[in-house]
């Protein structure tokens, strides 16, 4: 038996068969590299510089979603209370820096506020998850309609416009050819890595996704790591939706719609399991590019719109498909 | 104490009203040989209900707001109701407020799609409750085949279409390449209004279609495709054609991202306050308003007047059961009048509800 005290160890000794099979994880860069090759060679439009940078552009808010919804994943759990989260998130950031709803003019500590308030719903829904034993499905939908309720009543028929500076200049200015926005995705990505690689919040939450029944048998109280894990998830919502709010200059309720989803794809589609325990925020950082380069490819090279979402649907569970090959043991359940 | 039974003597004094007029009417009916139920109805004791999707779309809360305006100037409230744009939701409220009293209870319902107006309508025909409704029914349903049904309301997006199409091609100077920002394609809206932008580029030639994408409605999707389609066509673009003011608006912020705010026309559908604000300060071209504030408005005053006896269904011609309703073309000479929205009474006089047809929807 463990005690306590070697957890940490425990914890420490797993790492090493996840690089025994990083080879068996190439999947997905290598889709990467081939869609990308392959519209490349269809549009010239599509190699440009200025597409690359559109690209990387358009993904920023998606990848941030992403980075939140991986840990979930990783957990075990699911997570659908992006679009409720961002929304609220959105609507309290557009009424507390500079606007044209009200004197408020906090600035980035109004950015940290509306942070704030998302990574508390997020704690709402883990909470739930860990005291009333509700399905992590099921709270993290109460809690989406939740935030969609407090956006709206926040909303109060009017749009919040945003005047602020600092949020204006993000999706606008640039440095090195990309946008801020850009860049603060870079950021989070960096910063899921590192809280995923190199904390015990990480390395547990990828235990209990492996195996939560062996963790707890070996004294780890579980509980707290997950609600920290959805409330990580929700902070990451939160800033995504301020992303948002940049970009549209406004406030909306909506900021967050079908974000859920496209970033629960791009996980799986970077290889971080459904079923936890596998994966993680560079897999899932690897997703979001397939899934921006093929929404992209698709548009450069011309495929009428009215066969793009089908086309595009096909392509996703084709590279899924790939990507999990190698990882498919012969008798292995798929549900 | 006196405040606690206050509701049941409010029952109490409405239903002996109720009583009361009960005989007063089918007096009068007996006077004048009175076959028709209609027109029954006290004005104190109808009751008005607004149904929309939800109130955190400003249009479709200006609509609630034109109800609430109309229900004011008869000293009525209306009750306001959202389903957010969930069909299942609206179907239950509609079951839910027809269980109630239904004698003279007004219905103005935007059905969230075609198919949800069948059982809206035949539910309120079973239960003796007027309706009227706008936007959306399928076309093989015919408001002269009911008798509470009072009309259906719509607009001619092909026209509206055309209008934008027409006054980008105009604000681009009549010759160069536009890109088209679509609403959602298995929507009849998005199908006219995009036919109608085919109408405008025959009649402008020198105007050229690069390129049409489908952005949902979304501001979000209409920020990402318009930010695609302006590296794909670069300095081509003249003018971006959308079918909606969101889609516009997203256009605008992807235009603002680019440093080409102000060189590119952008026209829009819906006249929302947002783009009202733009077509102000120039930064977008033109936008299409049904105005919201009438359309929650005249449904109200529609059911009123029948409910109350001034206007007997009957006598409604038949053109006006279906039909498309006037939309006005906003651009920076006019906008001042739409920047506050309000209504204005005459409009909802019974002799006047159908004084912004443009005709039988055909």
């Amino acid at each position: 038996m463990t005690s306590p005290a070697e957890d940490v160890d425990v914890a420490a000794a797993r790492p090493q068969p996840r690089r025994g099979v990083s080879l068996r994880d190439s999947g997905p860069p290598l889709a990467l590299v081939v869609i990308f090759v392959a519209f490349s060679a269809l549009s010239s439009d599509f190699r440009s510089i200025g597409n690359v940078q559109n690209i990387m552009d358009t993904a920023a808010v998606l990848a941030v979603v992403t980075c939140g919804i991986t840990f979930v994943l990783m957990m075990g759990s699911i997570d659908l209370s992006a679009p409720g989260v961002m929304g609220a998130a959105a609507i309290a950031v557009a009424l507390l820096v500079a606007n044209n709803r009200n004197g408020n003019e906090l600035g980035v500590i109004g950015i940290l506020l509306a942070i704030l308030l998302a990574a508390a719903l997020g704690c709402v829904s883990g909470l739930a998850l860990v005291l009333l034993k509700v399905p992590s499905f099921m709270t993290t939908l109460g809690v989406s309609a939740v935030g969609l309720g407090l956006a709206t009543l926040m909303f109060n028929g009017v749009q919040p416009n945003i005047t602020d500076g600092t949020l204006a200049s993000w999706p606008v200015e640039r440095l090195l050819g990309l946008s801020y926005l850009t860049w603060i995705a870079f950021a989070c990505v960096l910063v899921g890595y590192l809280i995923q690689r190199y904390t015990r919040l990480g390395r547990y939450a990828f235990a209990i996704g492996g195996a939560e029944e062996v963790l707890a048998l070996s004294g780890v109280k579980v509980a707290p790591y997950k609600v920290a894990v959805f409330t990580l998830a929700g902070a990451f919502y939160g800033l995504a939706g301020v992303m948002v709010t940049s970009q549209l200059s406004a406030g909306l309720v909506q900021a967050g719609k079908g974000y859920d989803f496209a970033a629960i794809t791009a996980a799986v589609v970077g290889g971080t399991l459904l079923t936890g325990g596998r994966g993680g925020i560079l897999h899932s950082a690897v997703g979001v590019l397939i899934v921006m380069v093929l929404t992209n490819g698709l548009v450069q090279v011309g495929v009428s719109p009215y066969w793009q979402g089908g086309v595009q649907g096909l392509i996703v569970v084709a590279a899924v498909a790939a990507a999990v090959l190698p990882q498919r043991r012969r008798n292995q359940v798929t549900k | 104490m006196n405040f606690k039974s206050r509701p049941a003597v409010a029952l109490l004094s409405l239903s002996l009203a109720a009583i009361a007029l009960t005989g007063c009417s089918e007096e009068s009916n007996a006077g004048t040989g009175g076959s028709d139920k209609a027109g029954a109805c006290d004005p104190a004791d109808v009751k008005l209900v607004g149904q929309v999707r939800n109130e955190s779309n400003p249009y479709e809360a200006s609509w609630l707001d034109g109800g609430d305006a109309f229900a004011k100037s008869v000293d009525l409230e209306q009750q306001r109701l959202t389903y957010d744009g969930d069909s299942t939701k609206q179907q239950e409220q509609i079951t839910q407020l027809l269980a109630g009293d239904t004698d003279c209870l007004v219905m103005n319902i935007l059905p969230n799609g075609d198919s949800d107006t069948p059982p809206i309508v035949e539910q309120a025909q079973e239960a003796g409750a007027y309706l009227v409704t706008q936007w959306n029914k399928p076309a093989d349903l015919n408001v002269t085949d009911y008798d509470h049904w009072i009309s259906h309301i719509t607009y001619n997006g092909v026209e509206s279409g055309k209008q934008i199409g027409d006054a980008l091609a105009e604000a681009i100077g009549g010759s160069g390449g536009i890109i088209a920002l679509q609403g959602i394609l298995d929507t009849g809206a998005a199908k006219d209004r995009f036919a109608g932008l085919e109408e405008s580029l025959a009649a402008n030639p020198d105007v050229k279609l690069l390129d049409q994408q489908t952005a949902n409605f979304s501001r979000a999707e209409a920020l990402e495709v318009t930010k695609t389609l302006l590296t794909k066509h670069g300095d081509d673009v003249k003018g971006i054609w959308a079918a909606n003011d969101d889609m516009a608006l997203g256009a605008l912020e992807a235009l603002k991202a680019a440093g080409k705010e102000g060189e590119i026309a952008v026209v829009g559908i819906d006249a929302v306050p947002d783009a009202l604000t733009a077509i102000e300060s120039g930064a977008m071209t033109a936008t299409v308003s049904s105005d919201g504030p009438w359309q929650g408005g005249i449904g109200l005053a529609a059911g009123y007047c029948v409910a109350t006896g001034e206007l007997d269904v009957a006598d409604i011609a038949d053109e006006d059961r279906a039909w498309f309703a006037e939309q006005f073309l906003i651009q920076q000479d006019n906008v001042a009048e739409y920047l506050s929205p309000a209504t204005d009474e005459a409009d909802f006089e019974c002799d006047n509800v159908f004084s912004r047809s443009q005709g039988a929807i055909s």
